[in-house]
């Protein structure tokens, strides 16, 4: 795919990740008092997984992980005021100075929008490997060396969902689907 | 607080059992970190079981709805705890000897059972209505998953299914039951209704109330004919029936009822319908008892049989036949726990429970058949042991009722005595009598195994239990005479009796004896028709139904994307149609401001590209650019926060489509003739329906929004100025909580939608629905299947 084509796209990605990063962080913390939180910065941070992932760059693999620590955070957050004696989700607010930062108001709510965030990452990361986004890569970077037209992968043939689509597509896939029926 | 850190302890050995325990190689360890919380659980409830002064925990965790988690150990559930933690701590050094060496998946079997042994725990500590309910909850699912156990097994998984169907019924019943009762006692606020607080429930909704109690206890307890899933359950390895079916959950019914029975006692249909389940099964267990080959389901009817006895007792209370009935349960969870045990032993050491089978075990297995004696001889009720006080209690409590109540109970109870005496008789000696030199094959002895040590070590000191309990009988009698007092304050003065004299009780008692063994010694060999458990069949077709009825309403899932979008978008429209009347056109303004008007014009033509264009490209582009139009919209409105999450969406979903080209042609594929005009009517259905909406929305008035109030709070309590994010993550983070929770199960279902079309479906994952019943049937007398793996 574009991987082995581009790389433009494949290097602009790879400078482009650190900025986006940049970008969920200040999402995550303006979300207190400005636009963006921890649902936005999932987003950005799961669109640039996407974008790495499709280039073939270094990405977070095993979905189900990101996911359950992603819930555990937020139900952390949720239970423990229960064990302090408050109900459900109560919030606590804590007020300190750092060094650099100057002062700095931080609640338990920030945590579990951490919670918030991982699980989008985690939910984006669990479709691009169902979509065998990571197999599709190595393949294709290896297929696209015989030549540029004409793809021969037979593992892609059988992953085609059997629907009315891909018969009538004027694809190269089509064809050899019609040899192995 | 020792209350949580005892559910603690036990949820973390669950977990780590689940997580690390295939790290441990040795059976002996497995069980070993298994059996070390309900050994201190049951250690700490001894040490209150004589406290007059009660122990009471509870936490809130919905303060709205007055919802708690409350605990009480009083000296009810320090008794009953004891019962259960006790023998759950034995059952756990049971298994160390009945599985073998070579078992597998024992990590597993042992965080199941011991998270059966949590919810139980719960269960009988609880001391609100709705934290009763929660563990009872618990109790079904676990007891499924451990039914369950050998699920390569197509007769196990449709045991396993029809326990969970009739309980998690029952589950329901009894959840509107307790809110008909609650309801009734409590005014308002529901939340939180101790379980010893509970007043006299009149009128119609005291009826319902204790029929829908009882049917709750009734599929519990296995009571007929809500009984056909414990003989089924049998299925499971030998501890969990030593377990749940003598000392736990089969109890929690008869628990239930006790509970209750200050709330319902009064009301009418308490006593006929009580007793009808109670003597029913009392007499219909003990005559499948009779006809069994199975040891084991000889003691699994013996059990329904038994639990009959302590629901009809509970029926006609209170007064002396409540104390019966607690001093019935606690011999009971003796005598039955060491007599299952005893069967999983000939099981291991022989290779079969079929008594047709069995020979000369007393001789090859002497300790074994003493064990068997002693508690046999304490469920038939036969002196000096402490089944015989109990049951004394129970006809003293018929003797001493009138009129219609009286002959009904006494009639019942003798007449299922002297079954149990038989049944008993025949169970002893079909597994350990030798047989007469008939059939070619089988005149010699059974082979029998060595003796596992960690067994005799647990059934020895239960025989000894039912003795020493009647040594002792002046201690049990108080403990149980203080626990029913709590529910029962009239049965505080009753006493279990070691020698009555010649009374008419005692009388009656003989006569039982005498006449049960002849009948059993008359039966002993004789091979019955097993029978078919009354009603069984209608339940279990009942089962079949319910399971067909759900493949039928699967087939709804065609497998049709065209049709699934369709019918999914046809839903979301017709949402609209209650709200046509709600139309006012004149209270509809063009625009609030100009800007919006261009962003609609670009908006519509995207989206009209979107539909038009042929290249799947072009048509992913014009999508973007509708997305986007909307998120314009969003910041005219003044909603920056929706503008940028719809943004970011948008982006996403560019990365998606460009993924998802890969694997699709670059042109839509042409639609059929005759779908074309469906799918267009589909379409303007859709755009009308949420036009109206939107109309509809728009046109009421609105008033003014709680601006001032939202950011006050949010700045106060949240310390945020976003109030969008305030809510999100604190006023409403439950919502949110949801709504993350939701999105994994997203992300599951994308994963094995995705992944089901690409993997052989592993054989045994399809259940062979139409011919499991039959096979059960057919599976029933066969023994000698209780080892996980090649256990031998």
């Amino acid at each position: 795919m574009i991987s082995s084509r581009s790389i433009v796209v494949r290097t602009g990605i790879r400078l482009a990740s650190p900025l986006a990063l940049v970008v969920a962080g200040y999402l995550f913390f303006a979300g207190h008092n400005q636009p963006g939180g921890g649902f936005a910065a999932g987003l950005v941070l799961g669109a640039v997984v996407a974008l790495r992932a499709v280039v073939g760059l270094v990405t977070p693999r095993r979905a189900s992980w990101i996911l359950a620590l992603g819930g555990t955070i937020a139900g952390l957050v949720a239970v423990a005021p229960i064990v302090a004696g408050h109900t459900l989700l109560d919030q606590v607010v804590v007020e300190t100075t750092l060094p650099l930062l100057g002062k700095v108001k931080a609640g338990s709510a920030l945590v579990f929008d951490l919670g918030v965030t991982i699980l989008v990452v985690g939910l984006i990361v669990a479709v691009l490997e169902a979509l065998d986004v990571y197999d599709l890569r190595s393949r294709t970077s290896r297929s696209v060396v015989q030549s540029d037209g004409a793809r021969v992968d037979p593992a892609r043939v059988a992953a085609q969902p059997t629907d009315t689509e891909s018969i009538g597509a004027p694809d190269d896939a089509g064809i050899e689907r019609g040899g192995t029926r | 607080m020792t209350v949580w850190l005892l559910l603690a302890l036990h949820v973390t050995a669950v977990v780590g059992l689940a997580v690390g325990g295939r790290r441990l190689t040795s059976r002996y360890a497995v069980f070993g970190v298994a059996a070390i919380a309900p050994l201190i659980t049951a250690i700490w409830v001894a040490s209150r079981l004589t406290s007059d002064d009660p122990y009471v925990t509870s936490i809130t965790w919905v303060g709205q709805l007055d919802l708690t988690i409350a605990f009480r150990v009083d000296e009810l559930s320090a008794l009953l705890t004891l019962i259960v933690s006790g023998i759950g701590a034995l059952v756990f050094v049971y298994a160390m000897g009945y599985f073998g060496p070579t078992a597998t998946g024992l990590a597993k079997f042992g965080a199941t059972l011991l998270a059966f042994s949590t919810a139980m725990v719960g269960l009988v500590l609880a001391d609100s209505v709705w934290t009763l309910f929660v563990f009872w909850e618990l109790t079904s699912i676990t007891s499924f998953l451990l039914v369950g156990h050998k699920h390569p097994d197509p007769a196990t998984r449709y045991a396993a299914r029809r326990a969970l169907l009739i309980t998690a019924a029952g589950g329901l019943v009894l959840l509107a039951g307790l809110l008909t009762v609650t309801s009734a006692t409590v005014s308002g606020g529901s939340g939180s209704v101790g379980l010893r607080d509970l007043t006299p429930v009149g009128g119609t909704a005291g009826a319902i109330g204790a029929v829908l109690i009882l049917v709750a206890a009734a599929t519990k307890s296995a009571q007929v004919p809500f009984h056909v899933w414990l003989p089924g359950a049998m299925a499971a390895p030998t501890p969990v029936s030593a377990y749940l079916h003598s000392a736990t959950m089969v109890k929690a019914g008869v628990i239930l009822v006790l509970l209750l029975q200050p709330a319902l006692a009064e009301t009418g249909p308490w006593t006929p319908v009580g007793l009808a389940f109670g003597l029913g099964s009392m007499l219909w267990g003990a005559i499948g008892a009779l006809r069994h080959r199975d040891a084991k389901l000889i003691l699994a009817w013996g059990t329904v049989s038994q639990l009959g006895l302590m629901i009809a007792l509970l029926a006609v209370g209170p007064g002396k036949a409540t104390f019966a009935a607690l001093s019935i349960l606690v011999a009971h969870a003796i005598f039955k726990a060491a007599l299952f045990m005893v069967v999983g032993e000939v099981d291991v050491r022989t290779g079969t429970r079929d008594i047709t089978k069995l020979s000369g075990l007393a001789r090859s297995m002497p300790i074994a058949f003493v064990v068997a004696v002693v508690s046999g001889a304490s469920m038939a009720g036969v002196p000096p042991l402490l089944g015989f006080a109990a049951k004394e209690a129970a006809i003293e409590a018929g003797l001493k009722l009138d009129g219609a109540e009286r002959v009904v109970l006494l009639g019942g109870v003798i007449v299922g005595s002297v079954f149990t005496v038989a049944y008993t008789l025949r169970f002893l000696i079909g597994v350990f009598g030798s047989r007469a030199p008939e059939a070619d094959d089988a005149d010699r002895p059974s082979d029998v195994a060595p003796r596992r040590s960690p067994i005799t070590a647990v059934t020895v000191p239960l025989a000894l239990g039912s003795v020493v309990g009647f040594v002792a009988l002046t201690a049990v009698s108080n403990r149980v005479a203080a626990a029913v007092s709590l529910v029962d304050e009239k049965a505080a003065t009753f006493e279990l009796i070691r020698w009555p004299g010649l009374k008419a009780a005692f009388v009656i008692s003989m006569a039982i004896v005498a006449a049960g063994s002849v009948l059993g010694a008359a039966l002993a060999r004789q091979t019955l028709r097993a029978p078919e458990p009354l009603g069984a069949r209608s339940v279990d077709r009942l089962v079949d139904v319910v399971l067909s009825i759900a493949q039928r309403i699967a087939r709804v899932q065609h497998g049709s994307l065209p049709l699934y979008v369709m019918t999914m978008c046809l839903v979301a429209a017709s949402v609209a149609v209650p709200f046509v009347g709600d139309v006012d056109l004149d209270a509809l303004v063009r625009w609030d401001e100009p800007m919006q008007a261009v962003l609609g014009v670009v908006v519509l033509v995207a989206a009209a590209a979107t539909v038009s264009v042929g290249g799947r490209l072009a048509a992913a582009l014009s999508l973007g650019a509708v997305g986007f139009g909307v998120a314009g919209l969003f910041v005219v409105q003044g909603a920056p926060d929706l503008a940028l999450t719809q943004l970011l969406v948008e982006t996403v979903i560019v990365v998606g489509f460009v993924i998802g080209f890969g694997r699709l042609g670059r042109s839509f594929p042409r639609v059929g003739v005759a779908w074309r005009p469906i799918r267009l009517a589909v379409a303007a259905l859709v755009g009308i329906g949420v036009m109206t909406g939107l109309a509809a929305s728009a046109s009421r008035p609105s008033g003014t929004p709680p601006l001032d109030e939202l950011t006050a709070q949010s700045v106060d309590t949240g310390g945020g100025n976003n109030i969008v994010n305030v809510i999100l993550t604190d006023m409403r983070a439950l919502d949110t909580f949801g709504e993350i929770i939701v999105l994994a199960v997203v992300a599951v279902g994308v994963v094995s939608l995705a992944r089901a079309g690409r993997t052989t479906d592993d054989e045994s994952a399809t259940l062979p629905d139409e011919g499991a019943a039959d096979l059960l049937r057919r599976a029933e007398p066969v023994s000698a299947g209780d080892r996980i793996g090649g256990t031998s």
